[in-house]
Order: C-alpha cells, then structure tokens, then sequence
C-alpha cells in the first residue's frame, strides 16, 4: 500500500511538470489560436536559466525566479519578433514558425552551454516518512512551486481585469474588439503568462532530472497529449489531465515497465477521447 | 449634423468588392432601417461600420471624425456599439464579466448597474455562464453590453433572425427603447415591415448599394418598394 502511495505522489509531481506545460500551450492555444511548439524548448530556457541563478547564488528559490523571468523574457520576443507578424496568416503558419523558434532556442542552449547534461546541484537529503510512505523533499518543492504558479495564473485569469479579457479573446476575438479590448494587449500578457509558466515547469523538471538542450523537446508529446485530453483551450482541463497522465504512467511501471509507461498514458489518452472526444472538460461545438 | 456619415463606401472580405458605393446618414436618437435581399450586402456594411471589415474604401465619419482606417477597438470605445447576427456574447463569461470586460467605459460599477436596472433579467442571472442563457437573455445581454460605453451609435445586425417568433416584438421594442436617450441606430434586418414599423428612416439594400431610401411610412407604402423587396405583408 505505502509503495501504491509512492507511486501516485511521483505520479502527481510529474504530471504537475507535464500539466504546466499543457497549461502554456492551452493558454496559447485558446487566445493566439495555434499549437505552440516551441514550449518544451522555452522549459528547457527556464531550467538553464535556474541552474546559472543558482550556481552565482545558491538559492534554488532565486533560480525559480530567474528561470521564470528568462522564461518570460523569450516568450515575448519570440512574441514581438514572430508571431505577431504571423498573426493575420493561417494557424498552420504560426504552428511551423513555431518548431523553427524551437529549434532556434535549442541551438542557442547548445552553442551557449554545450551538450553535457547539467544538474541543479541540489543537496543530497534523506527522504521524509509519514505512515510507512516515503516523500522526497524535491517532490514537495516541486509541487509547492507547482501550486504558487498555478494560483498566480488562475488568479490572473478569473481574478484580474486583464485576465477576463484574455478570456474574453479566447471565446470570441472580433466580439473582443468592437467590445473596446485590444487584442495586442492581451497577447503581451497571455505570452509573458505561458513564458514564465513554461519556465517553471522546466525548472521543477530539471530539479527532478536532468537539465539538457532536448529536456523540453522531449516534454512537448506528453504536454500535448495532456491538452488534448484535458479539453483544448480549457485551462483546468490541462493541469487535471497532466496530472492525471502522470499518475497512469507511475501506477502502470510495476505492470508495464519503464519503457511500455508512456505508451500506456497515450491508451489511456485513446480511450478517453473515444468516449469525450473534445476531452476530459472541453465542450462540443457544432459547426456554423 | 449627422452622428454617423457613410460615404461612398466600397469593399468586400477578399478582392471581391460585396459594398458598391453605400452612401448614407443618421442623426442622434434616429432608428434607420437597413433592409434588403440575402447578399445584399446589409451585414457587409454593419461590418464595415464597425470595423470588422478587412478590405474598405470611401468614408466612414462618426462625429466629423474620419474613422475609416481606426482599429476597431478604438471605434469601440469611442461610441459605436455593435450587436452581432450571432456569437453575440462572451459563451465562457459570467454575465456580469461579459459587462466588465468592454473597454472605454466611464464609471464602470455604475454603468453596469444602470444597465442590469434596465435589463432585470440580466441581474438575476449575473453570476451564471452567458453560455447557458436562452435566446432571449443572451440578446438582452448583447444589447447591455453594447451599450456599456454610452455609444453614440449602435449597430445592429439582425436582432430578430435567430429569436423564437414569440420574442420578435419584444425586441423590436426594445430597439425602439433604444434611441430615446439620443443614441443612433443602425438596425439591419431582415424582417423589414417591422423594422421599418419602429424607425424614423429606411434605406433597401440592393447589390451592395441604397436602392431606395426615405422616411420609413414612405417607404411601408411604397408600392414598387413591396413589390421588389418588403413584399406586402
């Protein structure tokens, strides 16, 4: 029963690296319209970003800081120097740029910080037991950090007048605009929001892992399943669903192994949409 | 001198102009009626009024002020309203945030109060998803938060077409409500008699252009007018 438990708190902790990321691509998703590609890499920005932080001042929750601002910082150029040029064309123009902004960023990790893995250097500390079931201390800073981002998102989303604008473009851009709602406004901050929530998901993994250039890339599969089966553009629906997947993947490895886990998260993902196929929270829509 | 100038106004949503040539004018608290045949390009001009048309040329004048070229969200917040034919509300909103969100707005907490005071329904219903609203309150709510900003000039684009019949009268009402208070209405509708019933003017759209145009009784008994276009009931 203890390991059971184990396994579901791992499974928690990696499904709230993986329901983050959902989260950024549902966010950008819902309002910019198109699927972004390059949010593993902006992960993988974030986690850089943290270990630099943290090897100048030793503080892990400084490097959550940094990483999330570097996070933010690329999303809004990747914003102000691609996307917003692309925005009058087809979704699927936006999707390509993306994957070459990714590749951009990955290059840009690799010639700047080489290929070697790094790690956080985080101190070695005995896991804590409570009845019999073993908790790793990262696992409790990774969801700690995992909720404070998610109550800095949702607030901004359902308790700010920005955030109900961005909510606003997401339902209905044109009803947005001859309603007074600029749309280049709410963009800005949409994209500083996925930037920064990108980032933290990249540093709670490379916290958890290993910080590589391909971390993030490697993310982004799980990511979209998570957003698909979550319900596209539906917020809730992302988070729910990465931690979900996650947890199907953790309680499945003692069946299937280490190898056959993630397959077994896409079954899942599979039989979910056959019977919910807008996803776990999202809403069928006919078309007009 | 006129709120609202349309001036030779051409354009279309591709190369393919859909507006010929649209000249028309409407003054404070005045309710004209655009009518016409499907394609005639009724709902083009609403787009193009507010700015939601990507190709136009010619004039758009709102208050002496040219705002051909101005970002619809600026045209927004400086006095027209626009109510869609349909997608008229913000699904995912509450309704009271489907109010909060419009931009341009003076004293927002008291505007949002004289509106649910004119629309009591509405505050009924604040906290629930616009989503979930019948035909009828969803339009009420079109309405309000149109209206948020104060316009000078509301454009409407088919308010009766996806209404229950029973709910027709009601609204047309509700539009002539509207320009008591010296705002403009631009009402395109397909339920001509009854458009043209509740306003002071009408202009009938034929191949993106005013066919006819005149006082609204004048145009109600004009025989040519029901033959080509209101039909004669």
């Amino acid at each position: 029963m203890a390991s059971f438990v184990e396994l579901v708190l791992t499974g928690i902790t990696s499904g709230l690296v993986v329901g983050l990321a959902a989260l950024a691509l549902t966010l950008v998703f819902g309002i910019a319209r198109f699927a972004n590609a390059a949010t593993g890499d902006m992960m993988t920005v974030g986690a850089y970003a943290a270990v630099v932080s943290m090897a100048a001042s030793g503080s892990f929750t400084l490097g959550v800081v940094a990483g999330a601002g570097a996070g933010i910082v690329v999303a809004l150029l990747a914003h102000l120097l691609v996307f917003r040029r692309l925005a009058a064309r087809a979704p699927v123009t936006s999707l390509l740029a993306s994957i070459g902004v990714a590749f951009v960023i990955r290059a840009a990790i690799g010639v700047a910080f080489g290929h070697q893995q790094k790690v956080f250097g985080l101190p070695v500390v005995r896991p804590w037991r409570i009845f019999d079931v073993r908790v790793q201390p990262i696992d409790l800073a990774v969801v700690i950090a995992a909720a404070a981002t998610l109550l800095v998102v949702f607030l901004i989303l359902y308790a700010t007048p920005i955030g109900r604008r961005m909510r606003a473009v997401a339902d209905d851009r044109s009803l947005a605009r001859v309603s007074g709602i600029s749309p280049d406004r709410v963009m800005v901050t949409m994209w500083a929001l996925a930037g920064g929530v990108c980032a933290v998901a990249g540093v709670m993994l490379g916290a958890k892992t290993v910080v590589s250039p391909d971390m993030g890339w490697d993310m982004l599969l799980p990511a979209f399943a998570a957003t698909i089966l979550g319900g596209i553009g539906h917020p809730v629906g992302a988070v729910v669903a990465g931690i979900l997947l996650g947890v199907v993947q953790e309680i499945a490895t003692p069946f299937v192994g280490f190898t056959y886990k993630i397959a077994l998260a896409f079954f899942v993902l599979l039989l979910v949409l056959l019977v919910r196929p807008a996803g776990l929270f999202g809403h069928s829509e006919g078309a007009r | 001198m006129s709120v609202l100038c349309v001036e030779d106004l051409r354009g279309g949503y591709s190369e393919v102009d859909i507006l010929n040539g649209v000249d028309l004018a409407l003054d404070a608290g005045e309710i004209l009626t655009i009518a016409g045949t499907n394609g005639a390009g009724k709902s083009t001009l609403a787009k193009a009024v507010v700015g939601l048309l990507p190709r136009v040329c010619g004039r758009v004048v709102l208050d002496g002020v040219d705002i051909t070229h101005m970002p619809t969200e600026r045209r927004a917040q400086g006095g027209i309203g626009y109510v869609p034919q349909v997608a008229n509300v913000f699904p995912s909103l509450a309704v009271f945030e489907n109010l909060e969100v419009v931009e341009g707005v003076r004293d927002r907490k008291a505007r949002i109060a004289e509106l649910f005071a004119l629309f009591p329904a509405l505050a009924e219903r604040k906290r629930m998803r616009a989503g979930s609203l019948s035909g009828g309150e969803r339009q009420q709510l079109a309405y309000a938060r149109a209206l948020m900003t104060r316009p000078r000039v509301v454009v409407l684009d088919e308010p009766t077409a996806a209404l229950a019949p029973a709910l027709v009268k009601d609204s047309l009402a509700r539009v002539a409500s509207l320009a008591t208070d010296g705002t403009a209405v631009l009402l395109i509708e397909q339920r001509a008699r009854q458009a043209l019933a509740i306003s002071h003017r009408g202009a009938i759209m034929d191949g993106g252009r005013v066919a006819m145009s005149g006082a609204a009784d004048t145009l109600l008994a004009d025989e040519r007018a029901a033959d080509l276009y209101l039909g004669h009931i």
